[in-house]
């Protein structure tokens, strides 16, 4: 199948959070082996501060994302969240971001819920959006406060961050869509309950049943039905829960190396749940050149993947001062001790 | 033009503290009783109270009529002031403009303001409610960090390190020591003042206001021969408001204040010296710059005349002698009177004349008044 | 309730960015936006939007105790200058006390101001941070 549906990325935009707690600060703290840090390939993860909440990070990459697009933002007609952390449960932090971003009434709006692949699933609907003409540019947006119990394996990468899309016609994108695809079941490797603060999860439960299970299928989907191969890709940037995930579900796809650590972001980030891939696609894009191929596989828990296929055009190379870069963003960094950790994450009751 | 004079007859107040177990009217009453022995009966047309935080705080609106039905005061007409930090001296001017005008020949002014009914960081809530709500407050920034921000303009500007800055304190409390009213009563070094807690850098404990409660009475009037004691006449009083801080064109001018001394010193040639003086130093730096504002010392000079200073703010400012918020201003009135006349505790000078300046924030409103002594 | 919900809702806009105004008659340009000039009173005023991007005339480090702003102490409170020309008072984020200075360069972003918890609206507005890259 080949169907060119002419939508691309006009404009992306980042946000990391400036301060980095270590792994094995953490970890010794609640009594992890070094060796498990190593082997899961995490150094450090980034925290959001007392005052920033999934909202506020979402609003910055948007932001970066719309001045790197150049568009007029009154032609903005759809804004996706893609979020696990919201701060209202019910109160979209879509419409909050749309008017601090002076977006126009006249839109497509909400909050959307998938675990980690959420803000996946905006870009999707929104090449449908786009490729029908119902919307010019639809605004998508991942971004999250990981949450994770204290004391859990996950608390060692849940991170703070957040990623942007501005998805339109491809004439003026920066890269294209060739092709995307979805593979989705109800697998409970990971749920939060209403109500609860952290989430629980099935240890080794999410590996091979969700994380390697949907992303392969999700992937080999999308090779299959747009007659790709592992080689005709110069990237792929994967949803990373950890440093070793993604390496080991590349090469299993046969992936080198070589293209997957330019978009392996967690090791010095962490796994910032929604905005995970995107801030992986985001670096990957600033280090693009025209004509190289992407392949994006985001993942939820619950379960499902996406997978996109990207073909970047002569337009990025312009875009990529135009805002602040991840790499400025990784670079930009200030260590904190678990205590402060503590408090910016809000892990004690206070009255 | 009414030729209505204007004399302030009678004063009390009580000693500015923290009072667990008096309230609002309690207070009051204590003031009221202690004039009305000092001065006997004296039938009084209006009453007019001084407070701030009475719907903040004391859950309570429409106060003066409260305290009048407190009081017996019942049917006499009241009237609640409002103007920040500067209600007191407002309602001083309030109360001028009724006996001024005709319409009353007594007015009662009271002030009362209970701060220690909440804990601090509560009432620190209520303290920023003297900026623009929907500007600042929101934010969480307080009237304490623009002044800091001036401490530190000031200190860059003329070449201050933080010691230079902390004679004002020091002065204000060696002052209040023979204050009888006075809050704090002890006397206090430089290197105590630098090394008091931080509030907002470079302002520290020692330099700004302590909280606490406080009620303080004028009896004004339209004849000063109905008491035996010597009264003061109000020759002049003035009200001016700014703009805030960040619009300003010098942060370190006080336009308000300016524009208040400049009229009350209009018609009277006086020199400052022979006067006696207090202003609203809610802050030490805000002391330097009233003065300078005044005219005493030239721009950037003042805390080099703190130390010799024998005229300012001998009550202990509001520093050292308190600032029970609404009641300063009434407060600063009843020790001018008291030292020009029966003595505020040892404190008695044979000046003719008094200047009262209250303010409120960073000058966002000021008010002055001028008083001369009526057998000069 | 304590957290009034119209109070905030109408000028969230002004709450959201950094919105000045320009004098149309006298050519001032001040923060934060006024119908009426604060300078020479013309009504004839314009809003205009600001890039949020300014640098740090003197700052404070405040560790004052105000009642539900308890989480962030000590604060850093700085008079900032935008590049549009107007002033502010505004709060410093992300940066340590050790890093500020005057003639940084800071950017406004979102932040969360206040709320009212557990239950209660969340007022989001602008505070300064380092400008990054």
């Amino acid at each position: 199948m080949s169907k060119d549906l002419s939508v691309g990325i006009v404009g992306w935009g980042a946000y990391i959070p400036r301060y980095r707690i270590k792994a094995l600060e953490i970890a010794s703290l609640w009594g992890f082996d070094p060796q498990l840090v190593k082997s899961l390939n995490i150094e450090e993860k980034a925290v959001a501060n007392v005052d920033e909440d999934a909202t506020t990070m979402g609003w910055y990459a948007a932001r970066s994302a719309i001045t790197r697009a150049g568009i007029d933002v009154n032609e903005i007609g759809a804004i996706f969240v893609g979020t696990e952390s919201k701060p209202y449960a019910v109160k979209p932090s879509a419409t909050i971001i749309a008017d601090a971003l002076n977006l126009p009434n006249k839109k497509l709006a909400s909050d959307l819920e998938f675990a980690c692949r959420a803000a996946g699933e905006a870009i999707r609907i929104s090449l449908g959006l786009v490729s029908s003409g119902m919307v010019k540019y639809s605004l998508v947006v991942g971004s999250d406060t990981a949450q994770a119990n204290p004391g859990d394996v996950l608390e060692l990468t849940a991170a703070s961050g957040a990623a942007a899309y501005v998805i339109g016609p491809k004439e003026g994108s920066v890269a294209y869509f060739e092709g995307s695809y979805t593979y989705i079941s109800d697998t409970p490797d990971f749920w939060r309950r209403d109500g609860s603060p952290y989430p629980l999860h099935g240890e080794i439960f999410t590996d091979e049943p969700a994380y390697f299970t949907h992303i392969v299928n999700a992937v080999k989907g999308l090779m299959r039905e747009y007659s790709l191969k592992p080689e005709d890709f110069d990237y792929v940037v994967f949803h990373q829960p950890n440093g070793r995930f993604p390496l080991k579900v590349g090469l299993e796809l046969g992936f080198t190396e070589a293209k997957i650590l330019p978009g392996l972001l967690n090791p010095w980030v962490g796994n910032t749940y929604n905005a995970a891939a995107l801030l992986g696609l985001a670096k990957v894009l600033e280090e693009s050149r025209p004509g190289q191929r992407i392949l994006l596989a985001t993942f939820g828990s619950g379960a499902g993947s996406d997978a996109f296929s990207l073909v970047i055009t002569d337009e990025v190379k312009s875009r990529v001062d135009k805002a602040v870069k991840v790499t400025d963003m990784l670079m930009n960094k200030v260590y904190i001790d678990y205590g402060r950790y503590v408090k910016f994450r809000k892990l004690l009751v206070r009255v | 033009m009414s030729s209505n004079n204007v004399y302030v007859i009678a004063s009390s107040m009580v000693r500015v503290s923290r009072y667990f177990s008096k309230s609002y009217k309690d207070l009051v009453i204590d003031v009221v009783n202690e004039l009305s022995s000092s001065v006997g009966s004296i039938d009084i047309d209006y009453l007019i109270v001084s407070n701030v935080f009475s719907d903040s705080i004391l859950e309570q609106l429409d106060i003066s009529t409260i305290l009048a039905q407190e009081l017996g005061l019942t049917p006499k007409p009241t009237l609640r002031v409002e103007t920040g930090e500067s209600s007191g001296l407002t309602a001083i001017t309030q109360g001028y403009s009724l006996i001024k005008s005709g319409i009353a020949d007594t007015v009662l002014v009271v002030g009362v303001e209970k701060c220690s009914e909440f804990p601090t960081p509560t009432m620190n809530k209520h303290f920023i409610k003297f900026s623009d709500y929907e500007v600042e407050s929101i934010y969480g920034l307080s009237i304490v960090n623009e002044v800091a921000l001036l401490m530190k303009m000031y200190m860059r500007k003329y070449g201050y390190g933080r010691d230079d800055l902390s004679s004002w304190s020091v002065k204000m409390h060696s002052n209040a020591l023979k204050n009888p009213y006075a809050q704090l009563r002890f006397l206090i070094t430089k290197e105590q003042v630098v090394r008091s807690q931080v509030v907002s850098d470079p302002i520290r404990l020692l330099d700004m206001y302590p909280v606490g409660d406080g009620a303080s009475a004028i009896l004004l009037s339209n004849r000063g021969d109905i008491v035996d004691n010597e009264v003061l006449e109000i020759v002049e009083i003035a009200q001016a408001t700014s703009q805030p801080l960040n619009l300003r064109e010098d942060l370190l001018s006080l336009p308000a204040t300016r524009t208040v001394f400049n009229k009350l010193l209009s018609k009277s040639k006086l020199d400052l010296n022979d006067v006696i003086i207090e202003v609203h130093d809610s802050y030490s730096i805000l002391g330097y710059l009233i003065i300078e504002e005044l005219g005493l010392v030239e721009r950037g000079r003042a805390p080099s005349i703190i130390d010799d200073l024998d005229n300012v703010n001998l009550s202990g400012g509001l520093k050292a002698r308190g600032h029970p918020i609404g009641a300063t201003g009434v407060y600063q009135v009843a020790e001018v009177f008291k030292i020009m006349t029966t003595g505020l505790g040892g404190i008695r000078r044979d000046s003719c004349w008094g200047l009262i300046h209250n303010m409120s924030a960073v000058d966002n409103n000021s008010v002055g008044v001028l008083v001369r002594r009526c057998s000069c | 309730m304590r957290l009034s919900i119209p109070r905030f809702w109408r000028k969230r806009f002004d709450y959201y960015s950094v919105r000045i105004s320009e004098c149309l008659d006298c050519g001032r340009r001040f923060y934060p936006r006024r119908s009426i000039c604060p300078y020479c009173r013309s009504r004839n005023v314009r809003v205009i939007p600001s890039k949020g991007i300014g640098e740090v005339l003197t700052y404070t480090i405040s560790y004052y105790r105000l009642e539900g702003y308890e989480e962030v102490i000590p604060k850093i409170i700085a008079l900032i200058k935008l590049v549009e020309g107007p002033v502010l008072i505004g709060e410093l984020v992300d940066v340590d006390i050790s890093e500020v200075r005057e003639g940084l360069k800071v950017e406004a972003v979102l932040r969360r101001l206040k709320s009212e918890d557990p239950a209660g609206l969340i007022y989001y507005g602008i505070k300064f941070r380092p400008t990054v890259g």
